[in-house]
């Protein structure tokens, strides 16, 4: 493929860049990469982390706090681990947090209490961070 | 409309120097699948491959902070090309507008302003620093590893 800045190939998408022209390697390669996979079957489609449950909270407003949080989500178990990262550019918060709870039971009641709950005026959603890959895509390599 | 939109996202930086070709290499597919690989020679280190898959959720987030940052509407024509310290490269599939922007590396916000279209590539180089923070806070949770 060498497309030279902006084109409309056939398929009706748009491409724009330099990188079109570089070759395909790295990650693109069907190499081996490591995994944290268990064959759970009590646990839906969540997947453990190496040390707990990882849970997503988006819609989260920019001027929340750390505390708020881990106050809030404590609620439902001991949290183990918090990452509220920011905006760089405005520094602040970018609108996620990454919660770690050490038992699946803890990590599935605090979504069930707060997803579509309010925070600070806006409606948050949160679902485990981590799924297990469907059953069709454990052996599809490459991408589309 | 609203159903299964192609989305991709790949972020690469790296170079080749007295330690071998050396880089960091994330992406991101629709079905939530993510890769991460990160190759430093230096001081015998190896390559890390990694593999998760995140939730919808998770993939939602990610494409509202793309579109957010309206990196889409940018163009790589006037950035600094590749060179001898290396490259960064980021591909965007998000609809029907796919992007493979390559420049050379950032090592702050004063090279932005020097260049030729400061306006674009901040909009390249906060929405980096957003991504990198992401998929970083994604590894060390999920495998309690330090991805740099």
């Amino acid at each position: 493929m060498t497309l030279a800045g902006e084109a409309a190939s056939g398929d009706g998408v748009r491409r724009k860049g330099r990188g079109f022209q570089t070759p395909r390697d790295g990650i693109r390669s069907d190499a081996q990469f490591d995994k944290a996979e268990s064959d759970e079957r009590s646990t839906g489609r969540a997947q453990r982390s190496i040390e707990g449950w990882i849970i997503v909270i988006t819609g989260v407003h920019e001027e929340a706090t750390e505390e708020e949080l881990s106050e809030r989500f404590a609620d439902y178990g001991v949290v183990q681990n918090l990452h509220l990262n920011l905006d760089r550019r405005t520094g602040y918060v970018k609108g996620y947090a990454l919660v770690e709870y050490e038992t699946y039971k803890e990590a599935k009641a605090a979504i069930d209490a707060e997803d579509g709950q309010e925070m600070l005026g806006e409606t948050i959603r949160c679902d485990f961070a981590f799924v297990r890959p469907a059953q069709n895509e454990r052996d599809n390599r490459g991408r589309r | 409309m609203r159903t299964e939109e192609e989305f991709y996202l790949r972020y690469y930086t790296g170079h080749t120097g007295k330690h071998g070709h050396e880089f960091l290499e994330f992406e991101l597919r629709a079905d939530g699948r993510c890769r991460y690989a990160n190759n430093s020679n230096y001081r015998n280190e190896s390559l890390i491959r990694k593999e998760m898959t995140v939730s919808p959720l998770m993939i939602k987030e990610l494409k509202r902070i793309v579109a957010e940052s309206e990196i889409m509407k940018e163009d790589d024509k006037h950035w600094p090309r590749r060179n001898v310290v290396g490259r960064q490269e980021l591909e965007i599939r998000f609809g029907n507008e796919h992007i493979s922007f390559e420049t050379a590396k950032i090592g702050s916000l004063a090279d932005v302003q020097d260049s030729k279209d400061p306006e674009g590539l901040r909009v390249f180089y906060y929405l980096v620093q957003d991504l990198k923070c992401l998929v970083f806070s994604l590894i060390s949770l999920h495998f309690k590893i330090k991805p740099i």
